[in-house]
């Protein structure tokens, strides 16, 4: 995709946003063709030469979005901002982006739709816009590459794969480690090696360092990075099972948040550690009754390997808290179906041991269109294993899963501010009647990236 | 029931005792006291049980004299507050019901053997109304435990409004333990009754009364039994001015309807009318303590049966508000209780506030467990009350989201709704769908995961909970008061 802040535009479609208030350009033919400000209107002026988006613009990137949603086969499009505010066409031309973005790298022919290629902004400024892009650009590339890991299938986004993508943050000057099977033994990562055991493709933890500026302790960022859940031993019903090729989402995030904060040469030292693994069936899988010992030396009774996610970010959590003296440390994991069935697809959720942590998250959510909902945490009493330190999870209908997975996570925390986003159900847009075509792309959301890139850049 | 009778606070001459101890404190000069009459024996089994008293911790001493068989002691933590006087209270009746004799001396002030007391009876409670082979020795000795304090006319005093609460708690865990083929609507809307001794107009609607009046919804769900429904009205006017409205879903057994539930568990089906019964045990308390507040609360009683005349998936009923809705699955009763309630209520009283209590959905149960019940509203300041007065009360609640983006879920094809939208954020639908028929502050109690326990706790032996009495009581008396 190549936008451009230029004066001039060739596009064949010229899209107006307009204001509540403000007067439409052919305004007589707009009222005819029943153009209002309503949030949500857009209509099409069909010129002789040239065409004519009128669209209501209340939030811009919402307004960015329902150009580019209404306007599915043009690859090329002028969004005239020459009337309105620098952040305002940044804005806009942020929601576009993340509107028109599409995953077409395993096509061999043409899909549906047209891609977006070439967005024009057209403004009188055009430097000074480029330089206001600047403070947006790092949050949507980060956003559109962690879309992509999302969105790219299991055979393909292996734990190699993962690590492989990373090249373009080292690009960025991130500097990254990855800890291989052999050294994930070596130092006693026993929950992670364990959910990897039966896959052909060995786990690892990429360990991604911004270095900042100063010496301040780092914040850390853990990513869940199941390349794919089939649920071993616990299999997975059939139907729906595609979808876990997106349960590496928080590790895509975590990753996408680095991409973003290279981007802008953040002075915010920070740590990205993702445990990456494929959870596999096989000879060598682990079993509902196995005892594990993580990283720090606590052992876990496993009762269900579908829960395998708290397990990977327990080792990682654990190798945080003792390696990096993180000043605050926040996990995202497509965790539970149980934060689902709380939250539906309309917030993630979150759960913290740190007040001001919790609400620096939430208003950072708030301010990405990101939303996060606080939720507690229960008592440790409730995860007591009769032959191991703690007990994975519990069985039975309704359990309250979401908050013993986050109770379970929270004893991995040492005494580090912590919070864990629950992204299940936000990090795919699926067809339904959570769906909103106006404002969304279909599929990978990218959720928690631009969020986290928000909420680092108000540490000092 | 255990009775509570207040003594001065010395030691008496003989039965068991139970002596409240405050962590990090000297002991209290009653203790002294008893440990001379026991021969020393207390200080001894302090030192061998290594107790400290810890919030929680107990120490029975048995045999150390014949005047006194059993002494218990009870932690009561540093710096205890009414609830642990509560706590420890019902931790001492938990060890002395076997004694046919038994004295609590709490050594604080009179209001907190006021709280002690009450904690001693809320956890003495049982429903043993369908016993009748139960032999004697199976049965609690103790009936009447004196508490020993300082001035026992003014704990007497302080006990009154508690006397008040602990009988409508006790009223809504009775209420909750019936048998489902002894209280249906009728017989539930009668036992509403028993609330006009204590000043309460009582009204009944029955079911020519709401077809009159136009309840399509509450109609629709009691359509498939052979019990008709029943709205019950009750008004306690302990002010002038606009009341405080407390609406309770009271399905006195919901099998699911033709949407039917599978059979494992369905027993529990008999307490789907805890949220009525919360607001009954509610207005006995209010009345009974002379509150000075204008409560109205309003119980929608129906049984949800599957039959020839049940509603169907599929039907679409109007509501009393006008409104219709799709019924897609029959089984989603409870808002459309709900529904005609909150309108009804909204309609003839104009309410300052509206809060209805209902066991309505399993989400909640997978969203929050069984500590904190869910709490929805579309009003801040009422929100904050709500979870203030659930800290207080020790009957706690959690928030949990609104939204347009939810609310689009409950769009139907052809009515003005639907009643069901999805396992995804299931108990925010339905809450969003009760809030349909909500004009002014509101707040939705969801207390599927807190109306009965599996468990026995602190002031409560496992059965119901009466979750929400309590609650409302302080809600009241901090704010409408």
């Amino acid at each position: 995709m190549n936008l451009s802040f230029v004066r001039r535009s060739t596009a064949p479609v010229r899209v107006v946003p307009v204001a509540p208030g403000a007067t439409p350009p052919r305004p007589t033919r707009a009222h005819v063709a029943g153009f209002t400000t309503m949030p949500g209107a857009a209509t099409l002026l069909v010129g002789r030469k040239s065409r004519l988006l009128l669209v209501a613009l209340h939030e811009p990137e919402a307004a960015g979005a329902l150009a580019i949603a209404r306007l599915p086969h043009d690859g090329h499009v002028a969004i005239d901002a020459r009337t309105l505010p620098h952040a305002t066409a940044v804005s806009l031309a942020a929601g576009a982006i993340m509107r028109g973005w599409q995953f077409d790298r395993l096509r061999t022919q043409p899909g549906p739709g047209t891609r977006l290629e070439r967005l024009d902004i057209l403004t009188h400024d055009p430097a000074a816009a480029r330089i206001a892009w600047e403070g947006l650009r790092p949050g949507v590339e980060g956003a559109l590459f962690a879309r992509d890991l999302v969105t790219e299938p299991g055979n393909i986004l292996t734990p190699q794969g993962f690590t492989a993508r990373l090249a373009r943050l080292e690009r960025e000057g991130v500097q990254v480690e990855i800890l291989d099977a052999a050294q994930l033994r070596n130092e006693g990562f026993g929950a992670l090696l364990a959910v990897g055991a039966a896959s052909e493709h060995p786990p690892c933890l990429a360990i991604l360092r911004w270095p900042g500026a100063g010496n301040a302790d780092p914040a850390v960022l853990v990513g869940k990075g199941v390349t794919f859940d089939t649920g071993g031993i616990s299999i997975k019903p059939g139907a729906g099972m595609w979808d876990m090729r997106a349960d590496m989402a928080g590790a895509a995030a975590c990753a996408g948040a680095m991409l973003a904060l290279a981007l802008r040469r953040s002075p915010v030292p920070a740590v990205a550690v993702l445990p990456l693994a494929e959870n596999a069936i096989g000879a060598y899988a682990y079993r509902p009754g196995d005892v594990l010992r993580t990283y720090d030396g606590t052992t876990v009774e496993i009762v269900d390997t579908d829960a395998e996610g708290r397990l990977i970010l327990a080792d990682a959590l654990g190798w945080s808290v003792r390696q990096l003296r993180p000043r605050a440390m926040v996990d995202l994991a497509t965790l539970t179906g149980a934060i689902v069935t709380t939250l539906g697809h309309d917030h993630a959720g979150l759960f913290s041991t740190d007040d001001a942590l919790r609400d620096a998250l939430i208003d950072a959510g708030t301010a990405m269109q990101e939303p996060l909902w606080p939720m507690p945490l229960a008592p440790a009493t409730e995860l007591e294993s009769d032959i191991a330190d703690i007990l994975q999870c519990t069985t039975g209908p309704r359990q309250p899963d979401a908050l013993l997975a986050a109770t379970f996570l929270r004893h991995f925390t040492g005494d580090v501010p912590w919070a864990h986003l629950d992204i299940a159900g936000v990090e795919l847009r699926e067809r339904g009647p959570w769906y909103d075509p106006d404002r969304h792309a279909l599929g990978a959301t990218g959720f928690g990236v631009r969020l986290l890139d928000r909420w680092l850049s108000t540490l000092g | 029931m255990l009775d509570t009778v207040f003594a001065p606070a010395t030691l008496p001459g003989q039965g068991a005792l139970a002596l409240l101890l405050i962590q990090g404190q000297p002991h209290p000069p009653v203790f002294t006291d008893a440990d001379k009459a026991c021969g020393g024996a207390l200080t001894r089994a302090i030192a061998a049980a290594a107790f400290t008293g810890k919030k929680g911790q107990t120490c029975v001493v048995l045999g150390a004299t014949d005047a006194h068989p059993r002494v218990v002691l009870v932690g009561l933590g540093p710096n205890p507050n009414a609830r642990a006087y509560e706590e420890a209270g019902a931790a001492a009746a938990l060890v002395l019901h076997k004694d046919p004799v038994a004295t609590l001396i709490p050594s604080g002030t009179d209001t907190d053997a006021a709280h002690a007391a009450l904690g001693a009876a809320l956890r003495s409670y049982r429903f043993d109304r369908y016993r009748t082979k139960e032999k004697a020795e199976d049965k609690p000795s103790l009936t009447t435990l004196t508490i020993a304090t300082q001035n026992p006319d003014a704990a007497r005093t302080a006990y009154a409004p508690l006397i008040a609460a602990r009988d409508g708690v006790f009223l809504a865990r009775d209420l909750a333990s019936e048998p489902p083929n002894v209280l249906y609507p009728a017989e539930l809307a009668d036992r509403c009754r028993a609330l006009e001794a204590v000043g309460v107009t009582v009204e009944i609607l029955d079911e020519a009364a709401l077809a009159e009046l136009g309840f399509g919804a509450i109609l629709a769900v009691a359509q498939g039994s052979a019990h008709g429904a029943r709205v019950v009205v009750m008004q306690w006017q302990g002010a002038e001015g606009p009341p405080v409205a407390l609406i309770g879903k009271g399905v006195t057994f919901d099998t699911g309807g033709i949407s039917i539930k599978p059979a494992p568990n369905m027993e529990d089906m008999k307490w789907d009318m805890a949220g009525a019964a919360a607001i009954i045990g509610t207005m006995h308390t209010l009345a009974a303590r002379k509150a000075r507040v204008h409560a109205v609360g309003i119980v929608g009683l129906v049984e949800n049966m599957p039959s020839g005349t049940a509603m169907r998936p599929g039907d679409v009923i109007r509501s009393l508000s006008g409104q219709t809705i799709e019924v897609q699955n029959t089984d989603a009763e409870g808002r459309l209780v709900l529904a005609d309630l909150l309108w009804y209520a909204q309609d003839r009283f104009a309410p300052r506030i509206s809060i209805d209590l209902a066991t309505l959905t399993g989400a909640i149960i997978v969203a929050l467990g069984h500590h904190h019940a869910g709490l929805f509203s579309n009003d801040d300041p009422l929100a904050t009350q709500l979870l203030a007065a659930g800290t207080a009360s020790g009957e706690a609640l959690w928030r949990m989201p609104l939204g347009e983006a939810y609310d689009k879920l409950i769009r139907s094809d052809i009515a003005d709704m639907k009643n069901i939208g999805g396992r995804p954020g299931g108990a925010t639908i339905g809450a969003q769908f009760v809030q349909r028929f909500v004009r002014g502050p509101w707040a939705h109690l969801d207390i599927a995961g807190m109306a009965w326990a599996t468990k026995d706790s602190a002031l409560a032996p496992k059965g119901a909970t009466a979750f929400g009495v309590r609650l409302l009581d302080q809600l009241i008396a901090a704010n409408y008061e």
